[in-house]
């Protein structure tokens, strides 16, 4: 692993001796926490550590904070030049959706719907994201003991008050209306007796909100758009073709993309109205080393090909690093537990059998309380893990059958590692799981370019710093039925006068007036992990994203 | 770059800002105040000094005053300051009227003095909403000046001003189009004759001048002809606003002096090109854009010069391109541009610059065979002439000018074709 480093560092129990402290535990005392929040978050939080902040030399962020590793893939080099251009096969829409994830699927049916003819283009294959990985459920204001004002002030504070509130209150005031969407979608949610929406509490919320079903709400929702994208004849899907540049018009919108097909190593040029970037986050750039809970094409692509095109970005310095991410087995590290469990009731304890924070403070608090029992010596720690346990028994004990009946999926995940997730605890750790900033859009999800549409986790400003469970499910749809209709709109426009690839001189020429290093290029579109582990074998060579040649 | 600074006119300090008491404290009011005293020596100076139309015509300034300024003075006459500007890599009066608005305006007023043009129109692309607020910022200081009222006094008339948004198609820029715009209609352009010196704006006489061959008057008066004539390199006068864009390092609009060498703009002014490649080409901005190649580097960058080498200067945009980008690629996005902008008022530019860029997409994209390219070269010689206004023979220039240069990327396009693979395995 590695991480395993940084993991000599710092002393702890075995996984042997503190699965022994657990079982002969019947009592699992709360510790108080000694020390305030802000405090907790600024010594263990990996945000708050200032040797992986950089400054922007280039683009419409020019002179503001960024970590490091998404800062070399912003200033890097374009993949293409304009002589690759030269007979490359040009198609024509009016819409063109990039990433194949829930909010792209959202978007481009909205689109199609309004009577637009959309192009979908996806990295990988149709539905394979970070969506279908979501387990908790999606946060909708529709029970009635809740409100619409509560569900926006839970997301509010949650994200330090720095969100955008235009987009918060358009995303709190559409989650009802999403979720009828979805029923109309076809998908299924968790029922009462009565048929009613069962939902369940998030950390960090004030109302049971949270609508869901068993432990895979994503993937049942993902399952649902992606037949409903493959059966509408006017999009039309291309797997395996990333987008490695957008272009141009003549008076800098957003004229579509260049695809790069896997299949045939061919590019391709769309010309579009308007483009919709759906590729997601940043997980697979293993921020500050650490293990992450995201799909493997989360790689930031659509951040680099916005910013080119002189997107503003925001928060570029804050991620969300999910509490409670598979320690062991090694061979699931980062592969994300669902915040249910810990709604459900399900403890937080160290190796010692103490308690030491409130499960359901927000998702930053939680992570950086753990990482401290750890740093401090009370997790567990081996060769190549460490952690605390997620206290599964426990709930199991608490309210029988829960497990199976809530959680199938992490049932069957433990059982296939033999380990049964009912008698024993989990090992923890926190996870890199989300990009809390993004792409700065309005409440119809276009970007500061005009044509440029950003929906999903690429954008930024829904969720401030900190993001609260469910709220990403309902972004991505919000926004993305949001964006694609307002993209279909704009079909009506005069179409564009030129195609260009301006941007990409601009680029060159800001990274030599700034004498920057060329010699990368990004997008990176796949994780570099072969070049990372030739890194990590020469001392010599620097750690960096690299490129990856298709 | 005290060097370059010196060759400053309409981009020197002292010529830049909106606040009109700055202006008048510096280079201004000056040059009005001499058109005042001696008005019937305007156009003599003028066709002395050798000021030529800067917004790509190149046609001599005085000719066009004269015919303005013979017509009778019992009817209004209109000036049109056109800022219309929508040609591919041309941006020097947006930049002009948005950082100096007071020279434009003061070279309007000497136009009045001379010509009679009593209603002037700044006649603004609406895309350019610094431009347009600027030139509306500064017109109501000048309505309140004493400058003005002065200049009523002795051309006999009241004059006013309009700042006006174009609609911003590119054909509006030709000036019997802006006519039209200003008379409130479509702008389609108009045959001629009658010209507009005899019948334009409301069958008014009308004098339609680029924002930058104005913002020079007020120069040209205030220091002579003959100061004008030695701005200029060689046998040129003046100086020119070149808009340098595409493969260099420091792209931007440059005030240097009319005749510098192609060479000194991109390599000296540009900071060379981008990436140190090669230069490929470069294409000249304007109704007429053309291409000039690496042997070209030497070619004093003036109306005449240039077009010895069988291109034109045009609106002073200079679009550099290097090695690596493909030729038919870059001429088809052109020819699309102009397809996309015609009025379709003429059926031969309407579907004669549609055939066009169909046929070269076939071509850029590896679906003509050869009988495409003959039709394209068959195309360029009976199209140019049949339109009423120029965008049509634009078009076809760029792409003859193409052919000529680079008929082998043409042909390279072709044999490499699906058509021609599939004739040759059959």
């Amino acid at each position: 692993m590695r991480s395993s480093s940084n993991m000599s560092d710092h002393s702890g129990l075995t996984y042997t001796q503190a699965l022994n402290n657990y079982l002969q535990l019947k009592e699992f005392p709360a510790r108080e926490l000694d020390m305030d929040e802000q405090q907790l978050l600024n010594t263990f939080h990996p945000d708050y550590r200032s040797e992986t902040i950089t400054t922007l030399n280039v683009g419409p962020n020019k002179g503001e904070r960024c970590h490091t590793q998404l800062a070399e893939l912003l200033q890097a080099d374009s993949r293409i030049d304009a002589s690759d251009l030269a007979g490359v096969r040009i198609e024509e829409t009016d819409v063109l959706v990039i990433g194949g994830g829930g909010a792209g699927c959202a978007a481009a049916l909205t689109a199609a719907e309004s009577g637009a003819r959309v192009i979908l283009a996806t990295k990988l294959r149709l539905g394979d994201s970070n969506t279908i990985m979501a387990e908790g459920g999606i946060q909708a204001s529709v029970q009635k003991q809740d409100t619409l004002q509560a569900h926006y002030n839970d997301t509010w504070k949650a994200g330090y008050k720095l969100a955008d509130k235009t987009l918060v209150k358009q995303l709190v005031t559409d989650g009802p209306e999403t979720i009828r969407w979805l029923i109309q979608q076809g998908m299924q949610f968790d029922l009462d007796s009565a048929g009613d929406l069962l939902t369940r509490r998030a950390g960090g919320t004030s109302a049971s909100r949270v609508v869901h079903f068993r432990d895979y709400t994503g993937l049942e929702m993902m399952r649902v758009l992606r037949e409903s994208v493959y059966n509408h004849a006017a999009i039309e899907v291309r797997n395996y073709a990333p987008a490695v540049e957008l272009l141009s018009n003549e008076s800098g919108h957003c004229a579509g993309a260049i695809l790069s097909s896997l299949e045939d190593s061919h590019f391709l040029q769309i010309k579009a109205r308007t483009v919709i970037i759906a590729t997601g986050g940043i997980g697979r750039l293993h921020l500050n080393d650490f293990p992450t809970s995201n799909h493997f094409g989360a790689t930031g692509d659509g951040l680099v090909l916005a910013y080119r095109l002189g997107a503003r970005l925001r928060d570029l310095d804050s991620f969300q690093y999910h509490p409670t991410g598979v320690a062991y087995p090694v061979h699931l590290s980062g592969t994300l537990i669902t915040e249910g469990l810990r709604s459900a009731g399900a403890y937080i304890i160290n190796a010692q059998g103490q308690r030491f924070v409130d499960e359901l403070k927000p998702r930053d608090i939680v992570a950086a309380a753990i990482i401290r029992e750890c740093r401090e010596g009370r997790g567990v720690a081996e060769q190549d893990f460490r952690g605390v346990w997620l206290d599964t028994a426990g709930l199991e004990n608490r309210n029988p059958g829960i497990l199976q009946q809530r959680f199938p999926k992490l049932v069957q995940l433990g059982l296939k590692s033999r380990i049964d997730i009912r008698k024993h605890p989990m090992l923890i750790y926190p996870t890199l799981h989300y990009q809390n900033g993004g792409v700065i859009i309005d409440k119809n999800g276009q970007s500061t370019v005009p044509g440029l549409y950003c929906v999903g986790e690429v954008s930024g400003g829904i969720h401030g710093r900190n993001r609260l469970m469910g709220n990403a499910l309902l972004e991505i749809i919000s926004f993305g039925r949001k964006a694609g209709a307002d993209a279909a709109r704009q079909r009506q426009n005069r179409g564009h006068k030129k195609i260009t690839l301006d941007h990409i001189s601009r680029l060159r020429r800001e990274l030599m007036q700034n004498h920057m290093p060329m010699q990368f290029s990004s997008p990176l579109l796949f994780p570099d992990y072969t070049r990372r582990a030739e890194a990590d074998d020469d001392p010599e060579q620097p750690d960096h994203p690299g490129m990856f040649d298709l | 770059m005290n060097t370059v600074f010196k060759n400053h006119v309409l981009l020197h300090p002292n010529s830049l800002g909106n606040n009109l008491s700055n202006w008048l404290s510096s280079y201004g009011g000056s040059g009005l105040i001499k058109a005042l005293q001696q008005p019937e020596a305007i156009i003599p100076l003028l066709k002395e000094a050798g000021l030529r139309g800067l917004g790509g015509s190149g046609f001599p300034t005085w000719k066009k005053w004269q015919a303005v300024a013979q017509q009778g003075s019992d009817t209004d006459k209109y000036l049109i300051c056109n800022g219309n500007e929508d040609e591919p890599g041309t941006f020097k009066d947006a930049y002009l009227m948005s950082r100096s608005p007071n020279q434009v305006i003061e070279g309007a007023l000497i136009s009045a003095v001379a010509n009679g043009t009593n209603r002037i129109v700044f006649y603004i692309n609406p895309e350019q909403d610094k431009a347009l607020a600027s030139m509306r910022e500064a017109v109501v200081q000048w309505q309140a000046s004493e400058l003005l009222q002065r200049t009523e006094a002795v051309t006999g008339k009241s004059i006013e001003f309009q700042v006006m948004a174009s609609s911003g198609h590119y054909i509006g820029g030709e000036e019997t189009a802006a006519i039209e715009s200003v008379e409130g209609k479509f702008p389609f352009p108009r045959g001629k004759p009658p010209y507009p010196a005899q019948s334009g704006v409301n069958g008014c006489p009308t004098l339609v001048n680029n924002i930058e061959t104005l913002a020079n008057i007020p120069h040209l008066l205030r220091n002579g002809a003959h100061w004008f004539q030695k701005l200029g390199k060689g046998l040129s006068s003046g100086t020119k606003l070149y808009c340098l864009s595409g493969d260099v390092l420091y792209p931007g609009v440059y005030e240097l002096p009319m005749g510098t060498p192609l060479s000194e703009l991109i390599y000296i002014h540009g900071g060379g090109m981008l990436l140190e490649k090669k230069l490929k080409a470069v294409f000249t901005g304007g109704v007429s854009s053309t291409i000039l190649t690496p042997k070209d580097l030497d070619v004093p960058l003036d109306f005449d010069s240039v077009r010895i080498r069988g291109s034109s200067l045009g609106t002073g945009a200079m679009i550099v391109v290097s090695e690596g980008t493909g030729i038919v690629r870059q001429v088809t996005e052109y020819v699309n541009f102009y397809a996309h902008s015609s009025c379709g008022q003429c059926p031969s530019c309407k579907t004669g610059t549609y055939y066009i860029s169909q046929l070269l997409n076939r071509i850029d994209t590896g679906q003509a065979g050869n009988q495409d390219l003959d039709t394209l070269i068959n195309l360029c010689a009976i199209l140019p002439g049949s339109g009423r206004c120029h965008l049509l023979d634009g078009a076809i220039k760029i792409v003859d000018s193409s052919l000529f240069h680079f008929k082998d990327e043409y042909q390279h396009s072709l044999s490499h074709s699906f058509n021609s693979k599939a004739k040759t395995e059959l």
